[in-house]
C-alpha cells in the first residue's frame, strides 16, 4: 500500500530518514507499517494498572470468557471522563456451586479511574465506595445513565449472580441502592444500557441475559479439545425491562412490554428511534440465533419485528452469532442502521436501514463482510475517528475459545483489532495503531483528552485494557452535551442532526460497555454547524451558524 | 440362500438312517420356530449318528449362524467342506462365518466359489486387496444400489485406494507438482492454511500450467476469507479451463464477496451456462442480481433454484431472498408468504447456529 507516498510523507523526521535509508537498500512493501499514519496511538495512561481477571479453568466454566465491560463517564463532573472497568472474579477449579468467585479481594474489584488534568489516572475504587462487587457476582458489563436527573450519571454492573445500581451522590462517592431500587435482576446478566422507552424525562433500565446457566450446570464440549459450550446446549432466557418510577424505585415491566415473551441469547444492546415514531426501540445482539428488534409501539408495549423487517438473519437467511451491537446512521441518509459482531465462518451483520421499517444487509456493499470471515467480534463502535464526516467501524475482537486453534488451525484465539474508516458508505481497513493480538472484549467510546477527536478503550482477557488515543489532525469538529430539562437530563435519545449527519444520543451499544454520552461530529472542512436536537419530548431546537471546534452544551427549552 | 439350503437337505436327508432322519427332521423345526438352542442339540445329534453326512454339519453351521455364534459355526462347516469340497452351501456359510469374525483373507476364497460379490468385495477390502474390493463392491451394487452397508464400503475402498495412489505418489515423486497438490489437499482438510498455501505454491512453481490447482488454492484463500487473493488464483484457473463451470462459479463467489456484484454477476451466468440449473449457481446468481439492484433477475433465479429443489438450506435461502424482495417492494402479502415457506423448509423456526 502505498510504499512511495509513505517513504515521504510521515509526520516524524528521524522516522523518514530511517525509512528512507532503509527504502534505498530494499524499498521492501514490509516497511509500509512502520510509516503508515496510523489514526491511533495505543497508549497506557499512567495509573491504569486494572487486569481483568477472567479466571480461566480447565473445566471451562462458560462465564469465564465472556466479561468485561468499559465504561467512559464523568463522574465527579470535572470535564475529564473517568475509566469504570468491569472485573470478573476468581472461579474455583473445579467450579463450586454457588461460587463466591472472591470479589471481597481486591484483585477481582470492579475498578474506577479518576482521569487527573495531565491525562494520567487515579484508581479511586475504595473511595468511591465501589470495591468489592458482592461475593457470587462474576462481573460482566455496565451501564451508564442518570436515572434520577441529578445531574450525575450512575452506574449500573451486570453480573452472573445479581446485578448493582450505584447512586452517584455528587461527591466523588457512589452508594449501592440494588435493593431499593429493584434491580438485582438474576441469572446471567450481560449487556444493560439506560434509556427513556415512554419518554417521561426518567432513564428506564433495560438488560441482556445470556442463557439458564450455573456453575452447576455447566457443560464441556469439543470432546478431547474440552472447550466452552455454545449457547444452543442451554436453554434460552428473558431480558429485562425495568421502568422508572421517578422515586429512585423501578419496576419490571418485561413481561407486561411483551419483552419476556421472546427468550433468547442475549448479549449486546442498543437503541435508537429507527422508524422515526418517536419512541426508542431496541436491538438486542443474540447469540447462536435471530437478532431481536422489539419494535417500541408508544404504549409501553414492545413487538419483536426483526425478521418481518429484515434485521434478524444473515442475507442468507442464516443466524448469526451476535455479540456487540451499535445502532447508528453510517451513511448519513438520517435513519439509524445497525452493525452485529458475530463468530467466525459468519461475516458481521451489517443491517441497512432503508426506510418505512425496512432493513437490508449490506454486509458485501460495505466491504464489512470482507472483513469479518475468519474474526470474532466483540465491542463495536461507529464514530468519526477522523473528522470527516463520516462515521468509522471499530470492533474489538478474539474468538471465544480459547484453544480455537487445536479444533481448527486456521482460526485465531488472539485477534488484531479491527478500525475500518469509512468511504461513502465503504469502509476499508486501516492500521488501527496496534499490532497486539488480543482476546479483545469490551469497548467504550469517547473524548478523554477533550481534543475534539474520538479515542477509545477496550477490554482484553487476563491483560490490561487498551487504550486507544486519537492523534487527531486538521478536520474540524463539533462535541454536543445535551442538557434535557423536559426531558431526561442527558437528552438520551434525542436525534442530533449536524451538518447532514445524524446521531442519536446513547451511552449504550457495543458490548457490555457504556460510552461516553456526548454527542461528537466530525465536520471536515466545515467552519460553522447546523444543529438540529429532536429532544424525547418531541420538541425540535435549531441552531445555525455554531462555531466549530468546540463542546457545546445544548439546553433544551423548558416550553415546547 | 436359506431356501437353496433347505432343498439341498431336503434332498440329501433320504440316504441317512431314520434316527437321524429323525433327529433332522427334528432339529429343522425347531430352527424354524426359532428355538436354536434345541436344533443346535438335534442337529449335534444327527452329525454324531451321521459323521459322513454332510448336510448334518451344513445344518448344524447354519443354526449356529443364525444364533449370531459364528465361532461355533466354522468347525461344522469345514468338516462339510472336508467331506465333499464342493459343497456351495458350506462355501457361502463358512465365507460369511470368517468374514464376520475378521477372518478376511481366509473368507475370501470361500466367498468366490460362490461368487458373493457383495460380501467378497468387503472381504478383499478388508484384506488390503483394494481394485478387487472396488469392482466387486461395484458390482454388488449394480444389483443393489441402495444397500447402505454396500455404499459404506464401495465409498471406503474408493477413498482408501484413492490414498493408497496418493500415498503412492508421495513416496515416489514427493517433489512433484501432484505430490505437493496433494500435500496441499491434505492440509487444507485439516484447515492448516498456510501450509496449505505454501504446498500449492511450490506444486504452481513446477507446473503453473497445471488444471485444478489455482482452484483448490483458491479455496484456501477463500477459507480465510483472504478475496482478494481468491479472486486472484480462480481467475487464473478460469484462464486455465474455461469451460470449467466450477472455476467460474468460485470466481463469482469470490467476486460477489468482495461487492463487485456486476463481475459476479457474468462469472455466474457463465457458471450456470456450463452447467445448467445447478442450484448453487442459481442462488449466488439471484443473490448478486439482487445486490446490483435487478430484483426481477434474483426473483426468476430464486424461483428457478424453488422448481429444481423444494427442500433443503438453499430452498431456504431462495425463500428467504424472496421475501426480502418482496418487503422492498412492499408487497407485504407475497413477503410474508415467502418467509413462512422460509420458517417451514427451516423446520418450522429460525434454525439454531452452534460454534
Amino acid at each position: 500500500m502505498r510504499v512511495e507516498e509513505n517513504c515521504g510523507n510521515s509526520r516524524n523526521n528521524s522516522l523518514v530518514k530511517r525509512v528512507v535509508r532503509v527504502c534505498l537498500a530494499s524499498c521492501l512493501l514490509v516497511l509500509v507499517a512502520a510509516v503508515t499514519d496510523s489514526v491511533f496511538d495505543l497508549k497506557p495512561p499512567l495509573g491504569l494498572d486494572f487486569v481483568l481477571q477472567n479466571s480461566p479453568t480447565p473445566q471451562k466454566c462458560l462465564i469465564e470468557t465472556m466479561p468485561g465491560g468499559v465504561a467512559l463517564l464523568d463522574y465527579n463532573n470535572d470535564g475529564l471522563l473517568d475509566i469504570f472497568l468491569v472485573n470478573g472474579g476468581h472461579i474455583s477449579s473445579p467450579a463450586k456451586y454457588p461460587d463466591n468467585f472472591d470479589r471481597h479481594d481486591p484483585r477481582y474489584w470492579n475498578r474506577l479511574y479518576r482521569q487527573n488534568k495531565d491525562g494520567s489516572f487515579t484508581d479511586v475504587t475504595e473511595q468511591a465506595g465501589l470495591a468489592g462487587a458482592g461475593d457470587g457476582n462474576y462481573g460482566m458489563g455496565v451501564a451508564v445513565g442518570d436515572y434520577d436527573n441529578d445531574g450525575y450519571p450512575d452506574l449500573y454492573v451486570t453480573s452472573y449472580g445479581k446485578n448493582i445500581l450505584y447512586h452517584n451522590n455528587g461527591d466523588g462517592t457512589f452508594t449501592d441502592v440494588t435493593t431499593k431500587a429493584g434491580v438485582a435482576a438474576g441469572g446471567w446478566s450481560v449487556s444493560a444500557g439506560f434509556f427513556d422507552y415512554d419518554n417521561d424525562g426518567r432513564l428506564d433500565l433495560f438488560v441482556t441475559r445470556y442463557m439458564e446457566w450455573d456453575t452447576r450446570h455447566n457443560k464441556d464440549c469439543g470432546g478431547n479439545f474440552h472447550t466452552y459450550c455454545p449457547p444452543g446446549e442451554f436453554p434460552r432466557t428473558t431480558n429485562i425491562l425495568y421502568h422508572n418510577r421517578g422515586d429512585g424505585t423501578f419496576e419490571d415491566v418485561s413481561q407486561s412490554s411483551g419483552i419476556a415473551a421472546k427468550k433468547g441469547h442475549g448479549l449486546g444492546v442498543a437503541f435508537a428511534d429507527y422508524d422515526g415514531d418517536g419512541f426508542t426501540d431496541i436491538y438486542v445482539a443474540n447469540d447462536g440465533m435471530q437478532q431481536y428488534l422489539f419494535h417500541n409501539n408508544g404504549n409501553g408495549t414492545f413487538t419483536e419485528v426483526g425478521l418481518e423487517e429484515g434485521a434478524g438473519l444473515s442475507v442468507d437467511g442464516g443466524p448469526l452469532s451476535g455479540m456487540g451491537v451499535v445502532f447508528q446512521d453510517y451513511d448519513n441518509d438520517g435513519l439509524p442502521d445497525i452493525i452485529v459482531t458475530t463468530l467466525p465462518r459468519q461475516t458481521y451483520g451489517v443491517f441497512h436501514n432503508d426506510g418505512h421499517s425496512v432493513f437490508s444487509d449490506r454486509g458485501l456493499q460495505t466491504g464489512i463482510r470482507m472483513m469479518s470471515g475468519v474474526t470474532s467480534g466483540w465491542g463495536v463502535g461507529l464514530e468519526d475517528f477522523d473528522n470527516d464526516g463520516q462515521k468509522d467501524l471499530f470492533i474489538t475482537q478474539g474468538h471465544v475459545l480459547d484453544n480455537v486453534e487445536q479444533i481448527d488451525p486456521s482460526l485465531k484465539y488472539l485477534e488484531p483489532t479491527l478500525l475500518a474508516i469509512n468511504h461513502g458508505g465503504r469502509f476499508e481497513r486501516v492500521d488501527s495503531g496496534s499490532n497486539d493480538l488480543v482476546a479483545g472484549r469490551g469497548a467504550a467510546f469517547g473524548d478523554l483528552n477533550n481534543d475534539g477527536w474520538m479515542d477509545v478503550v477496550t477490554s482484553v482477557l487476563g491483560q490490561h485494557p487498551q487504550v486507544f488515543l486519537n492523534r487527531g489532525g486538521n478536520a474540524h469538529w463539533l462535541t454536543i452535551t445535551l442538557r434535557g430539562t423536559r426531558s431526561n437530563r442527558d437528552g438520551l435519545g434525542a436525534r442530533v442532526k449536524v451538518n447532514g449527519q445524524t446521531r442519536f444520543a446513547t451511552t449504550a451499544g457495543s458490548y457490555e460497555s457504556a460510552s461516553d454520552k456526548r454527542v461528537h461530529f466530525g465536520l471536515g472542512d466545515a467552519k460553522k454547524a447546523n444543529v438540529e436536537v429532536l429532544w424525547p419530548s418531541g420538541t425540535r431546537q435549531t441552531l445555525n451558524d455554531i462555531r466549530v471546534d468546540q463542546n457545546l452544551e445544548i439546553r433544551e427549552p423548558e416550553r415546547p | 440362500m436359506r431356501t437353496i439350503l433347505i432343498l439341498f437337505m431336503a434332498h440329501a436327508a433320504l440316504a441317512i438312517s431314520p434316527q437321524a432322519a429323525q433327529h433332522l427332521q427334528s432339529g429343522r423345526e425347531q430352527e424354524k420356530q426359532g428355538h436354536f438352542d434345541v436344533a443346535i442339540t438335534e442337529f449335534r445329534k444327527v452329525t454324531e449318528l451321521e459323521p459322513n453326512f454332510t448336510e448334518g454339519f451344513i445344518a448344524l453351521g447354519q443354526t449356529y449362524m443364525e444364533q449370531r455364534d459364528f465361532a461355533a459355526a466354522v468347525a461344522p462347516l469345514k468338516h462339510a467342506l472336508k467331506l465333499d469340497a464342493s459343497l456351495l452351501p458350506a462355501h457361502q456359510l463358512l465365507g460369511y462365518a470368517l468374514l464376520s469374525q475378521g477372518y478376511a483373507a481366509e473368507a475370501i476364497p470361500h466367498l468366490e466359489r460362490v461368487h458373493e460379490v457383495g460380501a467378497l468385495g468387503i472381504a478383499q477390502l478388508q484384506a488390503g486387496n483394494l481394485p478387487e474390493a472396488l469392482a466387486n463392491l461395484r458390482e454388488a451394487l449394480q444389483k443393489q444400489p441402495n444397500d447402505p452397508d454396500l455404499l459404506y464400503y464401495f465409498g471406503r475402498a474408493s477413498g482408501l485406494l484413492s490414498k493408497q495412489s496418493i500415498d503412492t505418489l508421495l513416496m515416489t515423486y514427493p517433489d512433484s507438482a501432484r505430490g505437493h497438490q496433494s500435500m496441499g489437499e491434505n492440509y487444507f482438510v485439516l484447515r492448516q492454511l498456510p501450509e496449505a498455501e505454501k504446498e500449492y505454491r511450490k506444486a504452481l512453481e513446477l507446473r503453473p500450467q497445471t488444471p485444478n490447482i489455482h482452484l483448490e488454492l483458491g479455496q484456501v484463500y477463500a477459507m480465510g476469507s483472504r478475496w482478494p487473493q481468491a479472486e486472484e488464483q480462480f481467475r487464473a484457473e478460469v484462464k486455465l479451463q474455461p469451460g470449467s463451470a466450477e472455476a467460474a462459479f468460485r470466481l463469482g463467489d469470490a467476486l460477489l464477496q468482495q461487492g463487485k456484484v456486476q463481475e459476479a454477476r457474468r462469472e455466474l451466468r457463465r457458471s450456470d451456462q456450463l452447467m445448467p440449473n445447478m442450484p448453487e449457481t442459481l442462488y449466488e446468481f439471484g443473490k448478486a442480481s439482487a445486490l446490483d439492484g435487478d430484483a426481477a433477475a434474483a426473483e426468476k433465479a430464486w424461483l428457478d433454484l424453488l422448481g429444481i429443489e423444494k427442500d433443503g438450506a438453499l430452498a431456504a435461502q431462495a425463500h428467504f431472498g424472496l421475501a426480502g424482495i418482496y418487503r422492498n417492494q412492499g408487497n407485504t402479502v407475497e413477503a410474508d408468504k415467502q418467509m413462512k415457506a422460509f420458517r417451514e423448509v427451516q423446520g418450522g423456526a429460525a434454525p439454531q447456529n452452534e460454534r
